[in-house]
């Protein structure tokens, strides 16, 4: 195995056929598909591509995990420390913005940021868009998406009831966020 | 009073001291003069170069290249978001080059001066038509170079160079190619590539050459001193032809790390 990994610049040669799709850590430049990436190209399904193990900027469509930092009535600001799974080295994370349209899907217009989200809340969200200079854009109007994450007043770790509500369990207390549908229900 | 501490009850030395420096006589033979062949090795030959690529383990990635008298330590940060407060559609490749303190015959002070910063910028054009920026929107890459023993600035800015491309492959940036550099230098009639500080002194006139030898394109090329335009295209060819060997090199040290890993 070890003879086929390529480095950066390197051509890859093609199979008759049809042109595979050049995805990830390719690039197509004179007709040449060559390596950006030092790897082993493989497919994924109709593309080529190299897989990066390395973590990478967020971009539109990526899934990431975030800490909720600040919020005020019109957006939520989340320090985004997981790109599609793979974490992100310490002290080099990116900022997202959820807006108050983006919280969810229906009835966007009664959403209370407050009611959604708290400070410390770890949240999974999609990232819409590279959004302006500060922050991407991330949105949570997806049934798997919302918090994932967080504790009570009381200190403790709580569970969600609903996909607006979550209890403590050493207070019973419900208090609301707006939760992301737990994997495998 | 410059220092709050200085003891004026005793006799204090000079607040800076360097060390006598001899001519001794054993260099006076050695020494190369007009009309000599080059002293060491051939004309068109390059000392040989190691480079290992990850050496530094809390970087994103590193290279570490030494070439006999020349060290010279790379890590790669990044690509983590830019500080900046304009929105940028391509990324952004930072260098930093910091000489040691005793990198050079002559102590050099720990602050950034004028060279430092024109050796940064020579490595940076090195290396930014390699690199796929495009794929990184409002994104940096920090490259902190760091020359812990100096021999001749142009073979500091090409291993630099050499040292960065490695240490961006190895964190996982996306590249066009890997990127080869090599100098050479005008002496009397002859071209010598690779040259030292000593044979840079003796020369008219230098030239750093960088491509990617992958994709047969030329990156930068900086020359300075006086050089015929022929003697221009003669060196750039010279060393067109030799960065294939460091290209080597530096491909077959990425090779084997990525199997060691």
């Amino acid at each position: 195995m070890s003879s086929d990994i390529v480095l950066p610049g390197q051509p890859i040669p093609i199979p008759r056929g049809p042109m595979p799709h050049v995805g990830n850590g390719l690039y197509s430049r004179d007709g040449t598909v060559r390596a950006s990436l030092i790897g082993v190209p493989s497919y994924a399904g109709s593309a080529l591509e190299i897989k990066r193990t390395r973590p990478r900027p967020p971009a539109p469509d990526s899934i990431v995990l975030g800490l909720v930092t600040r919020l005020s009535p019109l957006q939520a600001v989340v320090s985004i420390t997981v790109v599609d799974g793979v974490p992100l080295p310490a002290g080099e994370e990116f900022t997202g913005v959820i807006r108050v349209q983006d919280v969810r899907a229906t009835e966007k217009d009664k959403v209370k940021i407050a009611d959604c989200f708290r400070g410390g809340d770890v949240v999974r969200g999609l990232v819409l868009s590279l959004g302006d200079a500060r922050s991407y854009y991330v949105t949570t109007a997806r049934n798997d998406l919302g918090v994932i994450f967080a504790t009570s007043e009381a200190g403790a770790t709580m569970e969600p009831v609903s996909w607006q509500e979550m209890r403590c369990p050493k207070t019973g207390k419900i208090e609301k966020r707006k939760c992301a549908k737990p994997e495998g229900m | 009073m410059a220092q709050s501490n200085f003891d004026r009850r005793r006799i204090n030395g000079p607040e800076e001291s360097f060390l006598p420096i001899f001519d001794s006589d054993e260099e006076e033979e050695t020494r190369w003069k007009p009309g000599n062949p080059r002293i060491g090795r051939g004309a068109r030959d390059i000392r040989p170069i190691f480079l290992k690529a990850g050496l530094i383990n809390q970087a994103n990635g590193s290279a570490y290249i030494e070439t006999e008298k020349t060290k010279i330590a790379c890590a790669v940060y990044g690509p983590r978001q830019s500080k900046s407060t304009t929105y940028n559609e391509k990324g952004r490749l930072n260098v930093e080059v910091k000489f040691a303190p005793f990198s050079c015959t002559r102590r050099r002070v720990p602050i950034r001066d004028a060279e430092d910063r024109s050796v940064a910028v020579q490595i940076q054009q090195a290396l930014v038509p390699a690199v796929r920026l495009e794929l990184l929107p409002k994104s940096t890459i920090d490259i902190f170079i760091t020359i812990i023993e100096n021999d001749g600035m142009e073979g500091c800015i090409a291993s630099g160079s050499v040292a960065a491309s490695a240490a961006l492959a190895d964190a996982g940036i996306e590249m066009l190619g890997l990127v080869a550099s090599c100098s050479a230098a005008v002496v009397g009639k002859e071209i010598w590539l690779d040259p030292t500080e000593e044979e840079g002194k003796v020369s008219s006139g230098t030239l750093i050459l960088a491509g990617m030898p992958a994709l047969e394109t030329i990156t930068s090329v900086w020359q300075s001193g006086s050089m015929t335009p022929t003697d221009a295209i003669k060196c750039m060819e010279a060393c067109q032809e030799r960065y294939m060997d460091i290209h080597a090199v530096a491909a077959q040290a990425l090779l084997q790390n990525a199997q060691n890993t």
